[in-house]
Formats: structure tokens, C-alpha cells, sequence
């Protein structure tokens, strides 16, 4: 631990850091978000950030992401993992495969958060078959624990061509979640692929 | 460059956010036509000594006499003009959980004004302006207990620098011609409306002033901590004098 | 004299009266006696420190709360420590899938249940609980407060005055190698020191070793399911705060044996059923961080040759997340095995069924999943899993 904060401080200090940005969403228009098939549509308010999580996903936030924030899946492919994985031959993450069902998407989903962010708590509260970007998808429900704040969450994607599209919102349990769940709602319904 | 790098990674610098910062939620101020009760929460305080190599050994008689210190500051300092300031009881069972959920939810909505409103390089675009933060209605159910209008949270953490640490700081300087920082004074405040939930003001000092383990050194903080507190509709900014 | 040396004298000169300051008075007696108070201006300070930590740990959200599990640790705590001892140590079991437990310089015990996952028996939470006890006893977060205190000092006041000659020199990593090298000592004597109560309490004094043993055998089998090479042996370099689990295994091994192995209770039976409650929860929280080598390791040793219905349907869940090759049809084989058995969890059914949808044997599926909802009508994925049995 104490290493890894002097090597910190040694590369803070050797290099100029690079800052990811946050840029304003268009609002009420159509809108492509991560790798570059699936577009949405937003109401006003909504802030994307410029650093991808994973090659084919995006991160927006409506408040600040530790409060609230939907993540996009942009076309996951097979084999692919959901997060950026710290050491790919030590601590994989699960991988997507076409052959999923929803809730093999959900279990997935949260064995990845469960192993990037410490979440020993995590439980699916619902999962069950909805539209999504016109295709037969999954809907499922969530919540969990990070620093000592519970976390609620709503998920909606589909299995198309082979590849994953999704989009998940997360937000504080308190307030939060309930303050924009109708417009990440609206945001589900408007997908469209390609 | 090589030199510098090795002196920092030695003396363990300490992160240089150096301006303090307030924002209050426009058009609010405090109100005049009814009297107003702040509660304030147990207010987090830490104070240690900074030894010569960085380490920070928390000290239990300061930081005890600087939680007493501080809080008959704040009462004393009439904050928003009010002199009915009462402390949170501790709590026991569920309630001490309810308590617990929304200090870590101020937490989380502090850290985001501080780091995405407060701090120029991680701004989100929607909130370069303005002011709508909040925790939601739900925390009045906190203010049942004793009864409250607005909540107030204190965050304050002192690292004094040793004898050890001034001495290779004044060392650092003459001899050597390099920086060593000494001492670490950061706090910062924030004022929720009980009933809405929306948190009206907050304020954060990466170098703060007054030294807390004294009477007169723990006003002045209080003073620091409070700036640009809301004012009551028409009066001045700051905590009543 | 150079710019060297008149840079030490300096530096020796000022850190000799940085040093002079009032003399502190050095703790004496037993942290864990009934009435202490810490002394001095450091242990008050770590325990003011420690008891703001502990009010906090008291309203998490990941604090084990049960009643029997609770009572259990404690119970185990007492015996090897005393009664006396074991009222100055509040224990918390806090919910993380892993294998640590934390003393503070109050008294204060964080059990992680990662660790009540692995150690076998009472006698190896025992060794566990001696060993953190023995950090409290001997007040080690002290010591290692000064004497960490003291390496950043010195290589504070050498780097900077090495400014002074034409090569200047980090001191840093030097100085904290031996203060690593210290904190390893330290663990060797908690080690022993946890070993030595375990005997006076009359547990079996292997069970301290096995207990390393054990993780040395989980990290084979965890890079062996990952294909890589097994880390049990790597050296982690002068900045380990522990000696390497091959040395503890070994010398508390050797310790044992001299102590006399004439002790053999473990415990294993109160041990099982203490935990019983909480080991679904465990094990779920296990066979959910996608390391398939670790848990099925950790299955097979809860299972100790007899496999329950649920660590048989445990096990089949790693193989269904798994899919890979022939897994699929070892997981169908798995939940077939767990129904067999009568005492499967509902969830055997729902995994069976998911696994036949995936191999094209729809019409079985169908049945099973079934099955599933009239064992458990308020699945959360009721709607998605009727979904699944029409064949959607």
C-alpha cells in the first residue's frame, strides 16, 4: 500500500496528467453513445464524460457520478468483459456470450461489480423479459453497497446480432434514484441500434 | 527535476488544492419572520501532529478539546444570525443507521460539489452555474428528533507540524533551497434545509486558519468555516459578529 | 569539512533537538486488564483514532449482525484469552469475501467472513483470534506508530541534506524497508504469541499452520483453473508488511510440534453449526467474484468428502457461469446430484433449468423451471424465468 502511493506521487509529479472531461449531452435529439450503433435520446441536464469505461461503453451523469449514473453498452461482443479488467489472467471478469439469456446477463452484471468494486451485498431484485431498441431484451432491477451508500439500480438491454446493448442506471438509494429513474426510463425507451 | 522528484517522494507533499471555496444557493437566505433552529451534527474532527517525515500521529487531548472548542464557537458565532444552534443527540438502533445513511449521503453530494462544482478541472457542464444539490425530503425525518430547520455539517481535519517538521522546513529552505510544507488545516461546512433536503450553502478551506486547540484559535475557525454562511433576507453574508 | 559533512552535522545537530521534546510517559501494564487506560500521548491518540473508527464500524452496512455467529467468535475469543481479557476486545464480523481480520489498539477486531469461510474448525479461528489478540496484548500499532514515525524522520532530514552534495539520494525506500522488515517481526510474534494461547487453551496447536497450508493449496488451485503459474511462492519484496505464507506455515509447524501435539481439541462440530446460518451467505458472496479455482477449492473443503445439497448446487453454479467446454453438462449432472440428495436449495432447480435451456433440452427445462416457481413463487426473476421456460 504504502509503495503504491509513492510510486503514485512520483508519476503525479514526472508527468502532466491528462483529465478526462465532462461534456453537455445534446438534449432532444438522437444522440450515439460509446462505440458508435446505439442512440438514444435524452432530456436536458444530462453530462457524458470523455473517458470510455470499456472500448464500447459511455458514462453520463445527471448530478455527479457518485450520486447518479447511466452507463451504455455499446455492442458488447463475445468474449468481451462488462468493466475494464485490472489483470486480465488473474482476475478475469465474466465475458459476454451470445448464448445468454437476461438473467445470465444480470448474473454476469453482478459478478463484475461485485469484483471491481467491492460489493459483497449486491442482490437482483427483478428481472424479466421488456423490449429494448425494438428487440425482445430484459429488464432487471438491483442495489447495492459502496462506501457506505446503498446504491439502487435499473438495467434494460437486448442480445442483438450477436452483440450486447444495454444500459444500466445507478443511483443513490436515497432521493436519488427516484429523482431521475422517468428520464433514464425515457432514455431506455428511445434506444435505437444503428 | 530528478531532485525535486526525490525530495517530494521523501516528504510525502501534500495534495496542492490551495483555495478555498463557497457557493450558496442563489436566492436563498435565511429567514426572518419565524425563529430558525440549527442542528448540527457530530461534527468530524481530527487533529494530530505532522511529524519531520510526514506522518500524522492523531493526538487525543486536541482533537477532544477541539470538537468542545469548535462547537461553542459555532453556537457562540450566531450562525446566519440565530443563537438557538442545538447538537444531535447520539442516537441507538434504527435511527442511529437513518443517522449514519445520510452522512454518508452528504458525504458522497459534498465530495461531487467539491470535486465537480467547487474544483475547476472536473466541472460538469449543467452545474458551472447555479446551485441544486440536495439530500432529499427524506431527512427531515433526522430533524423529528429534536426538532431542527436547517442541519449543519462540520468537517474539520488539523495536522500541527512538529518541532521535527519546522526545522526541516526552515532547514529545507535555507540550506537547501527546497519547499517542505508544514502543517495540514482543511475543513469544510455545509448547510441543509431539513424540510427540502436541498443543501443551501457549503464552504471548503484547504488552509484554514485558527489554531483549534485553543479558545480564541477555534473561534476564528468557526469564523473560516462559516464564511459566506446565507445571511438573513437583507443582511450582511457571514456569521453574525 | 565539505558540504557533506557539514550537511550531516546539520542534519544531526537539528534532528538531536527536534528530537528533545518533553518526555512522554511509556505504557506499562496490560491493554487488555480490566480498568486500563491507555498512557501516554501516543496510545491516546491511537485510541481516540481507533474509537472513531469503531463508532463508525458500529452503523455499517456490511456489519454481520447475527446473534449466534456473534456470540460464537466471542465465545472462542474468551476461551483462549480469559474472561477478563476478552471483555477489553469488541469483535466485528464485517461482510467481505476475504481472508483478513484487523486489531485495533483499543480492542477493537474486525473478522472478515472470507476468513470464517476458510479456517476449518474452532481451533483455526482460535489461532486467528490468538493472533490478533497478541497485537493488542503486546501494542504493537505503537511500536510500529514510533518506529515508522522515526524511518520517514530520518529519511525526511538525510534526503534533504543530501541536497546539499552534487548526488542527491531518496532515502525513502531504504528507510522503509526496515520498517517493513520490523512490521514482519511483528507478525512472527503475533504468530507465536496466538500459537501459545491456543495451546493453554487446549486446541490442536497444528490447526495455526494448517490454516496456511490451506491458502497456499487455494492459490495452486485458483492459477491452476486460470492457467496461470501459482503465486504461493512469489516473494512480494521488501515492502511486505507479512513474512510469506510458506514461512508462517513452517515455523508455526515446527513450534507445534515443540510444544507437544498431546492437544487435540478443534471443535469442528460447534464450529459448523455456530456458522451454519450465515454459510449460505458466504458461500454465495464466494462463488460470485468469478474465480472458479478458489471456490471450488473452497467447496470441497466445506464438503470434507460429504457434499450437502447446497454445496452440490454451489459448485454446479460455478460450472454454469463458467460454460465453458464440457461444463454445462457438469452442472446439469451437479443439480441432478443435489435434487437426488432431498435437502437441495430451490435454487437447484432454477439452475438445472437454466442449464437445459442452454444445452437445447427444452422441453425438461420447461418442467424444471417449473418446478422452481412453485418451490419459490417470489423469485425476483419469476417473469424472466417463465419467460425462459416458453422458450423465449
Amino acid at each position: 500500500m504504502k509503495l503504491k502511493l509513492i510510486i503514485a506521487a512520483a508519476a503525479l509529479l514526472a508527468s502532466t496528467p491528462v483529465f478526462a472531461k465532462w461534456s453537455l449531452v445534446q438534449d432532444s435529439t438522437p444522440v450515439v453513445v460509446g462505440g458508435g450503433k446505439l442512440k438514444v435520446i435524452a432530456a436536458r441536464g444530462w453530462n457524458r464524460w470523455s473517458k470510455q469505461p470499456t472500448k464500447q461503453s459511455e458514462l453520463w451523469s445527471y448530478d455527479g457520478p457518485a450520486l447518479n449514473q447511466i452507463q451504455f453498452f455499446d455492442g458488447l461482443a463475445e468474449g468481451q468483459p462488462m468493466a475494464k479488467e485490472r489483470n486480465k489472467k488473474r482476475e478475469p471478469l465474466p465475458k459476454f456470450t451470445q448464448a445468454m439469456k437476461g438473467t445470465d446477463v444480470a448474473e454476469a452484471f453482478e459478478q463484475t461489480v461485485r469484483v471491481t468494486q467491492g460489493t459483497p451485498d449486491f442482490a437482483i431484485d427483478r428481472i424479466e423479459p421488456a423490449r429494448f431498441a425494438g428487440a425482445q431484451g430484459f429488464r432487471f432491477l438491483y442495489h447495492y453497497t459502496a462506501n457506505e451508500l446503498v446504491r439502487k439500480g435499473e438495467a434494460r438491454g437486448a442480445i442483438v446480432g450477436g452483440k450486447l446493448y444495454m444500459i444500466t442506471y445507478t443511483a443513490a438509494a436515497l432521493h436519488y434514484f427516484d429523482a431521475h429513474l422517468a428520464q433514464a426510463q425515457a432514455i431506455m425507451d428511445s434506444a435505437k441500434i444503428g | 527535476m530528478a531532485r525535486a522528484l526525490a525530495m517530494a517522494c521523501a516528504l510525502a507533499a501534500a495534495p496542492s488544492l490551495a483555495q478555498e471555496k463557497a457557493a450558496v444557493k442563489p436566492g436563498f437566505s435565511m429567514p426572518v419572520d419565524k425563529p430558525v433552529r440549527i442542528l448540527v451534527f457530530r461534527p468530524s474532527v481530527k487533529v494530530g501532529s505532522q511529524s519531520a517525515g510526514g506522518l500524522v500521529t492523531p493526538n487525543a487531548d486536541w482533537t477532544s478539546n477541539a470538537r468542545k472548542l469548535l462547537s461553542e464557537a459555532v453556537v457562540a458565532a450566531r450562525p446566519g444570525g440565530t443563537s438557538d444552534v442545538v447538537f444531535m443527540p447520539e442516537l441507538e438502533g434504527d435511527d442511529a443507521l437513518l443517522l449514519a445513511d445520510y452522512q454518508a449521503l452528504f458525504g458522497a453530494v459534498a465530495d461531487t460539489v467539491l470535486q465537480h462544482r467547487l474544483f475547476k478541472g472536473d466541472r460538469l457542464p449543467t452545474k458551472k452555474t447555479g446551485f441544486e444539490y440536495t439530500l432529499g425530503p427524506g431527512v427531515s425525518r433526522l430533524a423529528d428528533k429534536v426538532g431542527g430547520d436547517y442541519g449543519l455539517f462540520i468537517v474539520t481535519n488539523d495536522a500541527f507540524g512538529s518541532t521535527g517538521r519546522k526545522l526541516l522546513q526552515i532547514f529545507a529552505a535555507g540550506a537547501v533551497g527546497v519547499g517542505v510544507s508544514s502543517g495540514q488545516h482543511i475543513g469544510y461546512a455545509g448547510l441543509v434545509d431539513l424540510k427540502t433536503g436541498d443543501l443551501v450553502w457549503i464552504n471548503a478551506d484547504y488552509q484554514m486558519g485558527g489554531d483549534v486547540r485553543e479558545a480564541d484559535g477555534a473561534a476564528k475557525r468557526a469564523k473560516q468555516l462559516l464564511e459566506d454562511f446565507p445571511a438573513p433576507a437583507g443582511g450582511v453574508a457571514g456569521a453574525a459578529r | 569539512m565539505n558540504a557533506w559533512q557539514a550537511g550531516i552535522g546539520t542534519v544531526l545537530l537539528l534532528f538531536g533537538t527536534a528530537n528533545a521534546h518533553a518526555k512522554e510517559p511509556k505504557p506499562t501494564g496490560s491493554p487488555s486488564a480490566a480498568g486500563y487506560a491507555p498512557i501516554g500521548r501516543d496510545e491516546k491518540g491511537l485510541w481516540a483514532e481507533a474509537e472513531e473508527e469503531e463508532r463508525e464500524l458500529k452503523t455499517s452496512k456490511l456489519v454481520v449482525r447475527d446473534a449466534g455467529a456473534n456470540a460464537y467468535v466471542r465465545h472462542v475469543l474468551c476461551r483462549i484469552t480469559g474472561e477478563e481479557a476478552c471483555a477489553k476486545v469488541r469483535i466485528y464480523i464485517v461482510r467481505a469475501p476475504i481472508f483478513n481480520a484487523g486489531m485495533f489498539p483499543n480492542g477493537m477486531m474486525r473478522v472478515y467472513t472470507g476468513l470464517l469461510l476458510r479456517v476449518r474448525d474452532e481451533a483455526e479461528l482460535a489461532a486467528v483470534l490468538g493472533h490478533e489478540f497478541t497485537h493488542f496484548e503486546r501494542r504493537h500499532a505503537l511500536s510500529a506508530l514510533k518506529k515508522e514515525r522515526n524511518a520517514r524522520s530520518w529519511a525526511a532530514w538525510l534526503t534533504v541534506a543530501s541536497g546539499l552534495t552534487n548526488r542527491p539520494h531518496n532515502y525513502l525506500p531504504e528507510f522503509l524497508a526496515a520498517f517493513y522488515s520490523y512490521s514482519r517481526d511483528q507478525e512472527r510474534e503475533a504468530d507465536l504469541g496466538g500459537l501459545k494461547l491456543l495451546h493453554d487453551a487446549g486446541y490442536q496447536t497444528m490447526a495455526a499452520s494448517s490454516v496456511w497450508l490451506r491458502q497456499r493449496d487455494e492459490k495452486d488451485a485458483q492459477a491452476a483453473a486460470l492457467g496461470v503459474k501459482s503465486l504461493k511462492d512469489s516473494d512480494y519484496g521488501p515492502f511486505e508488511s507479512h513474512p510469506m505464507n510458506v514461512e508462517r506455515m513452517t515455523y508455526l509447524a515446527r513450534e507445534a510440534q515443540a510444544m507437544g501435539t498431546d492437544k487435540s481439541f478443534d471443535g469442528l462440530t460447534d464450529f459448523r453449526q455456530a456458522m451454519a446460518p450465515i454459510w449460505p451467505m458466504l458461500i454465495e458472496d464466494q462463488i460470485r467474484l468469478n474465480d472458479f479455482g478458489a471456490s471450488e477449492y473452497l467447496l470441497a473443503n466445506l464438503a470434507r468428502g460429504d457434499w450437502t445439497g447446497s454445496l452440490l448446487y454451489a459448485r454446479a453454479e460455478l460450472y454454469r457461469a463458467r460454460a465453458k467446454g464440457g461444463d454445462l453438462l457438469t452442472a446439469e449432472t451437479l443439480y441432478r446430484q443435489a435434487i437426488a440428495r432431498g435437502d437441495a436449495p430451490a435454487g437447484a432447480w432454477r439452475g438445472l433449468g437454466l442449464t437445459l435451456t442452454r444445452t437445447g433440452n427444452q422441453t425438461e427445462a420447461r418442467s424444471t423451471l417449473t418446478e422452481y416457481l412453485k418451490r419459490n413463487p417470489d423469485a425476483p426473476d419469476r417473469a424472466m424465468l417463465s419467460a425462459i421456460a416458453e422458450g423465449n
